[in-house]
């Protein structure tokens, strides 16, 4: 006899906000998952009826780690109804910004709230346990101290350009609202340059960095360089994940998107945009009006039908007490977010391994191919991201030109639909504005962790993070750490989610 | 002798939390040895989960663990229809856990701007029946009430701002750890005084474009002050944001983004980045303490004696006019 077991983790802490977890266990394996938010926060209806320039100061305060993102998001959805041409020098203000927030975030999320169930008591039986308690121990471990003390430095740059962080809001359409000058800029590369020599070399990599990223282009050559440099937590990260078996666990959607983001040129872009299936090994161009936020399983309701999927421009936000609501199958305050591929709804992954593979990074397609989307490969990639990152940030201060402006003016429009897609530490962002006669009539935003872990579609769809949980074989019900890495591997930020 | 220190969320965006992962000198770690101050449970920090979190709330609320330190981030939310079910915590709403530790603690700190006054969610519309702490926006109240006390016999200390810098939290809270702390030293809203009695232009680099009385009229310029056309604050939000810079380096209105008067009970005000006049050109909102009939003869001797170089671009750059500098 099969024995079913329910079990609710919650809160299910670590994360960017308030999350439950409700498991159904058959055996030891879970069959089904419901991931779930509590909290309604009402930020798209506080909105409507404002003036448009307002999104720049309440969106970045949907996220205390993203806040750039959304307002890097609000500001080109305003860039486009007000056809605002942003100079050069607006664009790499705006670039440095929204990376320097997106490291921040990696650093942070990688020790403090990921590496941290590696000191699960699960794993106390094995040889490498007290180096992990030493490296990775919360408060205590040396990289987590050394996070601490170094994560806090983009910041800093972010500060320089942006005023401060989190909650800056110096991006606005038509550039930036910094000028910064030759001092600003060498003080940055003076902090990047001592964060990669006293930070990532060091501790994260335990090599040279443009070592790393000029060589490691594939599965072979992690292995080599985990050889070569032992001690980075990259490496120990990769030796010991693969020891407890996290290459193998977690095995999320077929698909894997991005919007691209960070504008080089007007054709280029540091990450490319697209959707990557992984069966077929094919890359499809992606297209705004094919993302559709569904509440069947919501604790909303739209006029517009129950189980219709409504773009952005059309869409709306009614919350229902979820007392209510949970009699009629809707269990969490996270609306689901779909991509239409080629007519067909799919449940992309959005992230960094997203933001990679779709921009031909060949680690992140070697991973991919020899192990699929799974915990240790998103985990993975949201390092060599955050390594590639950095020397994007360094190319960025070099292209700043002194001497030419980072904001031009542009005339304001009464009427207009925009849209702002960007690449958030978690993934891919949108905003959609409606503006009549100067007020706001529609703002909605569809956030990464949506589309990660929202709840199901009317057509049955699961998100990438139930797929990835459901068929995994725990050790423990009881304690169910291998859940927890699943979760905490896709970067879950649920205040962004209920914004 | 060791305090003990509980954080909550509720209608939070996590921003007060990620800021104090920005202190420096003592960084968070550090602040915690020296100040001997042990984390009973953060949710983003913490590496307890589930279970064991019911457990350690159940010893705060049988008092079978004291706790001296209770920090609320995010609006106490109440909404819909005051059950509190659009934030629950671990099945029941946060506002109801709130209302059985609030009254075991020494000390209640709200901070940000969220937890002390409502902040974003309980601007207009508040959809989410959003208030603070001890206040709800200018009003004494929210949801402990205006009369609550916490153990040590103090009302909420509010440290506002959006998010709060961590240094202002950090003071408040060495204070606290060595029992110093008294209510002689909060303001109206409960703010510590050494903090929020400065207005946020005071050490503004832009101070001597405010004195001269001339204005920048677009963005993206060093030049000129933020007050006359964009719509910056900082001449009545009290604020020590260009005194104690922001992660070390800098403020707002030093890369030319207004102040948003984010450390006020009324903030969000909306119409950003403009400065609303009346009829005949005067700002509605004047510096704290400067009356119309003040503002209006101060400004035209002032803007007559401003000296010629603060009228040019400091430093004159390709491809630019200078016709922004008014």
């Amino acid at each position: 006899m099969i024995i079913l077991i329910e079990k609710v983790l919650s809160p299910f802490n670590r994360v960017e906000g308030d999350l439950d977890v409700k498991l159904r266990f058959e055996g030891k394996k879970v069959v089904d998952v419901k991931i779930i938010s509590g909290l309604f926060r009402g930020i798209e209806s506080i909105l409507i009826n404002k003036k448009p320039m307002d999104a720049l100061v309440i969106t970045p305060r949907v996220c205390g780690i993203c806040g750039a993102s959304h307002l890097y998001a609000a500001a080109k959805a305003l860039d486009m109804i007000y056809d605002a041409e942003v100079p050069q020098n607006g664009w790499i203000i705006r670039n440095i910004l929204g990376i320097s927030e997106i490291c921040q975030n990696d650093v942070r999320h990688t020790y403090l709230y990921f590496l941290i169930d590696f000191v699960n008591k699960k794993y106390s039986r094995f040889p490498f346990y007290q180096d992990i308690k030493d490296r990775w121990g919360p408060f205590s471990g040396n990289s987590y101290r050394k996070c601490i003390v170094w994560s806090k430095r983009y910041t800093e740059i972010y500060a320089i350009l942006g005023g401060q962080w989190p909650h800056g809001s110096a991006i606005v359409p038509g550039g930036v609202t910094t000028d910064p000058y030759p001092n600003d800029l060498v003080k940055i590369k003076g902090i990047l340059k001592n964060v990669i020599r006293e930070f990532i070399e060091p501790v994260i990599l335990g090599g040279p960095l443009d070592q790393f990223l000029s060589t490691v282009k594939s599965v072979k050559d992690l292995d080599q360089w985990s050889e070569d440099y032992p001690s980075g937590d990259i490496s120990k990260l990769w030796n010991y994940g693969k020891e407890i078996g996290l290459e193998k666990l977690g095995y999320g959607s077929e698909y894997l998107m991005s919007y691209g983001h960070f504008r080089i040129d007007d054709n280029k872009f540091y990450f490319s945009p697209g959707i990557y299936s992984i069966l077929n090994k094919n890359k499809y161009s992606i297209d705004h009006n094919n993302i559709k936020e569904f509440v069947a399983r919501s604790f909303y309701v739209y006029e517009k039908g129950e189980n219709m999927g409504l773009h952005p421009f059309e869409g709306e936000t009614n919350p229902i007490d979820p007392e209510e609501a949970k009699e009629r199958g809707k269990y969490t305050f996270t609306k689901t977010a779909r991509y239409i591929l080629n007519g067909k709804v799919v449940a992309p992954e959005v992230g960094a391994l997203a933001m990679l593979v779709n921009s031909d990074d060949k680690l992140a397609l070697s991973l991919v191919e020899n192990l699929g989307p799974t915990t240790l490969v998103r985990v993975i990639s949201r390092l060599v991201r955050f390594l590639k990152l950095n020397e994007i940030l360094l190319n960025e201060i070099d292209r700043f030109e002194f001497g030419k402006p980072t904001f031009k003016r542009y005339n304001e429009r009464r009427d207009g639909y925009g849209y702002g897609l960007v690449e958030a530490a978690r993934g891919a962002l949108g905003h959609w504005i409606v503006i009549k006669g100067g007020i706001i009539r529609n703002y909605q935003i569809v956030t990464p962790t949506q589309i990660n872990m929202g709840p199901e579609d009317p057509y049955g769809n699961l998100s990438a993070t139930q797929k990835a949980i459901i068929g995994t074989e725990v050790e423990d019900v009881n304690n169910p750490v291998e859940v927890s890495h699943i979760i905490r591997s896709y970067d879950a930020c649920l205040v962004c989610t209920v914004h | 002798m060791v305090k003990t220190l509980l954080w909550l969320q509720g209608g939070a965006c996590g921003g007060n939390t990620l800021s104090l992962l920005n202190a420096n000198d003592p960084d968070l770690l550090e602040f915690l040895e020296d100040y001997n101050i042990k984390i009973l449970w953060h949710p983003s920090l913490s590496l307890e989960s589930d279970g064991d979190v019911v457990a350690i709330l159940d010893n705060v609320i049988s008092e079978r663990v004291k706790l001296d330190i209770l920090v609320f981030e995010g609006t106490v939310v109440l909404g819909p229809k005051g059950t509190g079910r659009f934030n629950l915590f671990m099945g029941k709403p946060m506002k109801d856990w709130l209302k059985s530790i609030a009254n075991k603690a020494d000390y209640v700190i709200a901070i940000g701007d969220c937890a002390s006054f409502g902040g974003v969610p309980a601007s207009d519309p508040n959809p989410t029946e959003s208030t603070g702490l001890q206040f709800h926006k200018k009003s004494k109240g929210g949801f402990l009430g205006g009369e609550f006390r916490s153990k040590k016999g103090l009302p909420v200390i509010n440290i506002s701002g959006c998010p709060a810098h961590p240094s202002w939290f950090l003071s408040t809270l060495a204070l606290i750890a060595e029992d110093k702390l008294t209510e002689d030293m909060l303001d109206e809203y409960n703010r510590p005084k050494f903090i929020y009695s400065t207005t946020t232009q005071f050490g503004c680099p832009r101070n001597i474009y405010f004195a001269y009385k001339v204005s920048v009229k677009e963005f993206g310029h060093r030049e000129g002050c933020l007050y006359f056309e964009l719509g910056c604050k900082g001449s009545y939000t009290h604020s020590p944001c260009n005194l104690i810079l922001w992660n070390n380096q800098s403020s707002k209105t030093r890369v030319g983004t207004p102040c948003f008067g984010c450390t006020e009970f009324d903030f969000p005000t909306f119409n950003f980045f403009i400065t609303e006049k009346n009829r005949s050109g005067i700002p509605k909102n004047l510096p704290i303490g400067v009356s119309i009939g003040t503002y209006v003869m101060l400004a035209s001797v002032a803007r007559a004696a401003a000296p010629r170089f603060l009228l040019k671009p400091l430093v004159s750059k390709k491809e630019e006019k200078s016709d922004y500098i008014d």
